[in-house]
């Protein structure tokens, strides 16, 4: 009889122990599933957002006289001061690839490939991605920062409440600032890429024009202009809404401010590293 | 609306400066799509070529064609044909059309590193120039097909070694049968004994030997005897050498005689000298008696024709008349 209940205990025991784990592992699924579900509704946050800056932009309401002045003076803020210091770097840091990549071409033999390197390497996938980060750390990020404040301080209630649209006027001149900044420092960054590879190559003289013309031609094909093209458009507007996006479809309570501004840097990168990677699947495969 | 916007300095010429930025920003973009186009050669007249090759393995769309290391074409499309063949489609720039002639020949060269290449080669640029849309086969030269071929010959060579050196080889017979050779040259025989291939013949050999050692010492003795009998004081030799004293004084006899013979001989020229002489004068003479005759003949011709009583004396002289 002792015998038959200490075995009853003991299943019981057993059974309460799968249960217990049973409902942790419903527990934790249907974490994962709110998690999803959070990160979904978030993301078509980002893209409502998109949408509507979007709609705002094509609006010619939008261009009013105090509106196309916050949209300039953000833009000009935003893209003149970086520009001196981007064009500095870039041409320090093309200058240290294009020599590497043409001593270690010439040590082994290809030189005939050294130019196609360098267009490859730097144009096509180093300089744009420098260059959309560097406008999102000069740029876009403090815009953000700029926007989050205003939204703490109930300078975006006040604005509401006074009849000005806050996305008139503080939101879209700021994303279009950080969408110009990134395509100009991009575009900056490539002409003086193929300047300084040209120089590197041939030196101070025209007689390499052709060779040169017909070298990037050859990389450049239809694809790859299209993948490049693509590519910087997505990362200039990526930089330009998602570290704005994060802050605004966040709680605008100062206890998350944080949260959303890391959270914007986390969805900035990861959007980066997604255009990055298709990026080269587009190229090379 | 003013209370709502943060504090920021105002921005000298900001449409100025915003209307600069964005004029950058739209010349680079525009400048680097119409360069790409440029380079691309979408601002280029060109004439088309057609390359047809079996395996077009290595040529890929954009690459180049070059003459004398020089791009003029570029590849625009691959393409299989009905034949089952690969044509490749090649644009090529009219102002460098002109290095493509009728006979110019077209190579496709696979290498091991990096891509194919497509050359041209022009022989004769007097030739007429290459029409557009022109068929031309290639010429393919692949460092990568030879690579099997190499190592199939240096695996056969390979093994061929190996059977040459193998335990049970030819070769390796060869070898033992040449330490044998010389085992047995060291041995008790010598070369003699590898010769004769017995023990006994080389006995022989030695018993032999001993003979004509004895045969030589007989022979010895003999030329001994024979010197004495050639070279002795009443040898051989010194008879010839008399001999050879009396032959010499008939010699000068013989001499003498020849010499009386030639003085007689000179006395007979003489006398033939005087005859030739002789007879010349004769010669002369009857030249002078024919002289004469002919005269006295003449004379006797005209003391006929003048004598007044000869028979026909006026019929001679009417005849003159």
């Amino acid at each position: 009889m002792i015998e038959r209940n200490v075995a009853r205990a003991a299943s019981g025991a057993a059974y309460h122990v799968r249960m217990a784990s049973a409902s942790s592992i419903q527990g934790a699924l249907t974490d994962g599933v709110r998690a999803l579900g959070r990160w979904l509704q978030n993301w078509w946050g980002i893209v409502q957002l998109g949408a509507r800056l979007l709609t705002l932009a094509l609006t010619p309401s939008s261009y009013t006289a105090d509106y196309r002045r916050a949209l300039l003076r953000h833009i000009v803020l935003g893209t003149a001061p970086s520009l001196l210091w981007f064009t500095v770097l870039t041409t320090l840091l093309s200058l240290v690839v294009i020599r590497i990549v043409l001593v270690t071409s010439v040590s082994y033999g290809l030189t005939q490939y050294a130019l196609e390197m360098v267009v490859r390497v730097l144009v096509l996938e180093l300089i744009p991605l420098t260059a959309a980060l560097f406008a999102a750390l000069r740029c876009t990020i403090p815009r953000a920062a700029e926007v989050a404040t205003l939204r703490s301080r109930g300078d975006w209630d006040a604005q509401a409440k006074a009849g000005v649209d806050p996305m008139h006027l503080e939101v879209l001149p700021r994303v279009a600032a950080g969408l110009v900044c990134a395509l100009l420092l991009a575009a900056i960054s490539c002409a003086v890429t193929l300047l300084l590879a040209y120089l590197a190559v041939y030196g101070f003289t025209t007689a390499g024009f052709d060779a040169y013309t017909r070298t990037v031609g050859h990389v450049f094909g239809p694809g790859v202009a299209l993948v490049f093209g693509l590519k910087i458009a997505t990362m200039a507007l990526a930089v330009a809404l998602l570290p704005v996006a994060s802050v605004l479809i966040g709680p605008a309570r100062p206890q998350a401010l944080t949260s959303a501004e890391l959270q914007g840097l986390v969805r900035m990168f990861f959007v980066i590293l997604v255009i990055e990677g298709a990026s080269l699947v587009g190229n090379y495969y | 609306m003013d209370e709502g916007k943060p504090a920021a300095p105002p921005v000298r010429h900001l449409e100025l400066k915003a209307a600069l930025l964005l004029v950058m920003l739209v010349a680079l973009v525009s400048g680097t799509a119409l360069y790409l186009m440029y380079a691309r050669g979408l601002f280029e007249q060109t004439q088309r070529l057609v390359l047809v090759v079996d395996d077009s393995e290595g040529v890929r769309v954009g690459m180049d064609m070059t003459f004398s290391g020089f791009p003029i074409g570029r590849v625009r499309r691959v393409e299989l044909s009905p034949e089952g063949t690969a044509r490749i489609l090649i644009d090529v720039p009219l102002k460098d059309a002109r290095w493509l002639r009728t006979s110019s020949m077209f190579t496709l060269v696979r290498s091991l590193v990096g891509g194919a290449t497509l050359r041209a080669y022009s022989g004769v640029l007097t030739d007429p120039p290459l029409p557009d849309g022109a068929e031309r086969k290639v010429l393919v030269g692949d460092t990568a097909a030879e690579l099997p071929i190499l190592v199939g010959a240096a695996r056969e060579l390979i093994a061929n070694l190996n059977k040459l050196t193998a335990e049970e080889s030819s070769l390796a017979a060869s070898l033992g049968n040449l330490k044998t050779l010389t085992d047995k040259i060291n041995g008790p025989q010598g070369a003699a004994g590898v010769l004769l291939g017995n023990d006994i013949d080389p006995k022989k050999i030695a018993a032999a030997l001993d003979r004509v050692n004895t045969l030589l010492a007989r022979v010895d003795g003999m030329a001994v005897k024979a010197d004495a009998q050639v070279l002795g004081p009443d040898g051989l030799v010194a008879g010839s050498r008399a001999s050879v004293a009396q032959l010499n004084a008939v010699l000068a006899d013989t001499r003498g005689t020849l010499k009386k013979v030639d003085a007689v001989l000179a006395e007979a020229q003489a006398v033939a000298g005087n005859v030739r002489e002789g007879t010349t004068d004769l010669g002369a003479l009857r030249g002078e008696v024919d002289a004469t005759v002919r005269k006295v003949e003449s004379l006797v011709d005209e003391v006929n024709r003048k004598w007044p009583f000869a028979k026909d004396a006026g019929a001679t002289e009417l005849k003159l008349k």
